[in-house]
């Protein structure tokens, strides 16, 4: 039996109990306070999972098809060609789709930890949705890349961990967008290797994309509103600077042709259809 | 009679409440671990440790993985292959590495020192931070030759792995970053600032006359750019050696596609310079005296980008070349090669 010293009282081992030697008013304050106190712990600790705000939240679903000049993309055996009537036969299509955003005038819904990498080879990862303020949008923004923070910030996980083959080991840095094919009209072994990176000022490729939507994007109440967006391939070698295969079927270093080519990409998206729900 | 059953009744749900969270839930907190920095040196430029809590659970995960011959394709090449603790975690006598399948590496393995100082590694400064440092050797054919995937399935396949990377990250959960993490927890620890040098400067030991002239012509004509207390200033430089012709490596160029950094390569740490040889980029000079007798004689000062310091050589008499080896010899520190928290664990 041990006495504790504060308050006089003797805990009879065996009996589960204290013994107080005082009113009977004490017991049960003591009682109720041993009954309220679990209680107390358990509501407090569900505050963190109870949804205060009232908020009305819904959810967008954006969807990217990749086509070469609007026929639909096929890996390994279809035969396409640029406007210099090169062919060329894909086998990789990759790229990195960050901080994505809808936006109106007055409110920018940003995805947290906003984070993907599409790869032609996974219809999987062509599509993806977070959840959004109920509203009437106009714009999606993303960036086509991943930003310099986490390009020079260690090691990363998810659509960013280098085992995804989109980081580079000797001059770290992601790879923001891989292009590779077969070509007759490719010097190199036939090839075409477009591996898109650099982030330093000087040799940043990473593209701020925003698409205005003809129609408003309505997100509504525990409803999902999908933006389909195209992706047209075939932009890679047009738009603003006209580059060959011929002439340039490698490019695996950031730099000038990287650059090039990146500005070109730059206007490869575009709203193919909202549906709102 | 009644309160007392409902508080026993209340008593054991809350005890088997709190056993169950304790077998489920996450696992007793790592160890944290404050990185200590010197007294009188600078603060690093960037804290390796603020998104990567430095533990003892994380330092000996990473010291495991380091010495670990599974991180490579065929099991031979651990890190510490070409990164030994008695060479100062560089390769003991080797110009270049050995590698997988009977290859060369084409760089000379730099010592593992002071890197929690440091914010561009490898010779030619290409990678950006100390946690993506390892993918390079780790993947590369003449190296470690493996992949991050093939590497991550051998580690979840051992349970002391399963035990360590849950007691340093909570969860049992082993993906690349966990291992670059802990990687850099280990390599990152490794300081070494107790030389006689260290010794010193603190009060606590004296220089020999020897030692003392070299000390003041290390000041004189090394000091710009082998800064103390770091020995570096982590620069790239072009210290006037002629091409390899061998690797045809021009170094600092290859990263940023300047010509104004051909052959510029990074001023590399002197401490521990005693047992980091051979010397140079691509291990070109197997002595100290080589060394210092490239920086009195063997300059080439056509290079139109070599280093101002060395436009005209670093003269000195063979008395000033002799005693600053003394004192280079008083950088090598067995806080570091000699320490049993850096060695492999037996």
């Amino acid at each position: 039996m041990q006495r504790s010293r504060k308050t006089g009282r003797k805990w009879v081992v065996g009996s589960g109990q204290w013994v107080v030697g005082s009113p009977q008013s004490a017991v049960r304050s003591y009682q109720l306070a041993l009954f309220l106190l679990p209680l107390i712990v358990v509501l407090f600790g569900s505050f963190n999972t109870i949804p205060f705000n009232t908020t009305k939240t819904g959810s967008v679903k954006i969807v990217f098809k990749n086509t070469v000049a609007g026929i639909p993309l096929m890996l390994d055996s279809a035969k396409y060609k640029n406007i210099f009537g090169e062919p060329f036969t894909v086998t990789k299509f990759k790229y990195y789709i960050s901080n994505v955003s809808l936006e109106n005038k007055t409110d920018k819904q940003a995805e947290k930890e906003s984070y993907h990498l599409t790869d032609a080879r996974d219809s999987i990862s062509m599509s993806f949705s977070y959840p959004v303020t109920a509203g009437k949008y106009n714009d999606l923004a993303f960036l086509l890349g991943v930003d310099s923070i986490r390009n020079c910030s260690g090691a990363q996980t998810g659509a960013l961990d280098p085992m995804n083959d989109m980081f580079w080991t000797w001059n770290s840095g992601y790879v923001m967008a891989k292009l590779e094919a077969g070509s007759d009209s490719s010097k190199s072994m036939r090839r075409l290797e477009y591996h898109i990176g650099g982030y330093k000022a000087s040799e940043n490729v990473v593209q701020q994309i925003r698409l205005h939507a003809s129609t408003p994007i309505i997100i509504t109440e525990g409803k999902e509103t999908i933006i389909v967006v195209e992706t047209d391939l075939s932009k890679w070698w047009q738009t603003i600077d006209k580059i060959t295969i011929a002439e340039n079927p490698i490019c695996t270093t950031p730099g000038s042709l990287a650059k090039r080519i990146a500005a070109n990409y730059s206007n490869m998206f575009s709203i193919q259809s909202v549906s709102n729900n | 009679m009644k309160a007392k059953v409902t508080i026993s009744l209340l008593l054991f749900v809350c005890c088997a409440l709190m056993i169950i969270s304790a077998t489920n839930g996450p696992g007793p907190k790592p160890t944290y671990l404050e990185f200590k920095i010197p007294d009188g040196w600078p603060k690093p430029p960037t804290d390796i440790f603020a998104k990567n809590r430095l533990s003892e659970e994380g330092f000996q995960l990473g010291r495991k993985l380091f010495y670990d011959g599974r991180l490579s394709k065929d099991g031979n090449f651990p890190c510490a292959s070409c990164h030994q603790q008695f060479a100062a975690f560089a390769n003991f006598e080797h110009d270049f590495s050995h590698g997988f399948n009977n290859t060369f590496t084409t760089r000379n393995a730099p010592p593992l020192l002071n890197l929690a100082w440091m914010t561009e590694f490898q010779w030619d400064g290409g990678v950006n931070h100390i946690e993506v440092q390892p993918l390079s050797p780790m993947t590369a054919s003449n190296e470690m030759a493996e992949s991050i995937d093939s590497i991550l399935i051998k580690l979840r396949k051992d349970t002391a792995y399963v035990r360590m990377f849950k007691a340093a990250f909570g969860t049992t959960e082993i993906n690349s970053q966990r291992m670059f993490k802990a990687l850099a927890q280990f390599t990152g620890s490794i300081v070494s600032a107790d030389s006689k040098y260290d010794k010193v400067k603190r009060g606590e030991r004296v220089f020999t006359t020897s030692e003392s002239n070299g000390y003041n012509t290390f000041k004189e004509k090394c000091a710009s750019c082998h800064k103390e207390p770091l020995f570096t200033d982590n620069s790239f430089r072009n210290n006037g050696l002629l091409l390899n012709t061998f690797t045809n490596d021009y170094g600092r160029m290859k990263i940023t596609r300047d010509k104004n950094d051909s052959l510029k390569f990074k001023v590399p740490t002197l401490r521990n310079v005693a047992v980091t040889y051979p010397y140079m980029h691509d291990g070109r000079f197997v002595t100290l005296g080589q060394v210092i007798d490239h920086y009195r004689t063997g300059i080439q000062t056509n290079q139109a980008n070599l280093d101002s310091a060395l436009k005209n050589k670093l003269p000195m008499t063979l008395t000033e070349k002799n005693n600053l080896i003394y004192f280079l010899f008083t950088l090598t520190d067995s806080s570091v090669v000699h320490n049993p928290r850096f060695a492999e664990r037996q």
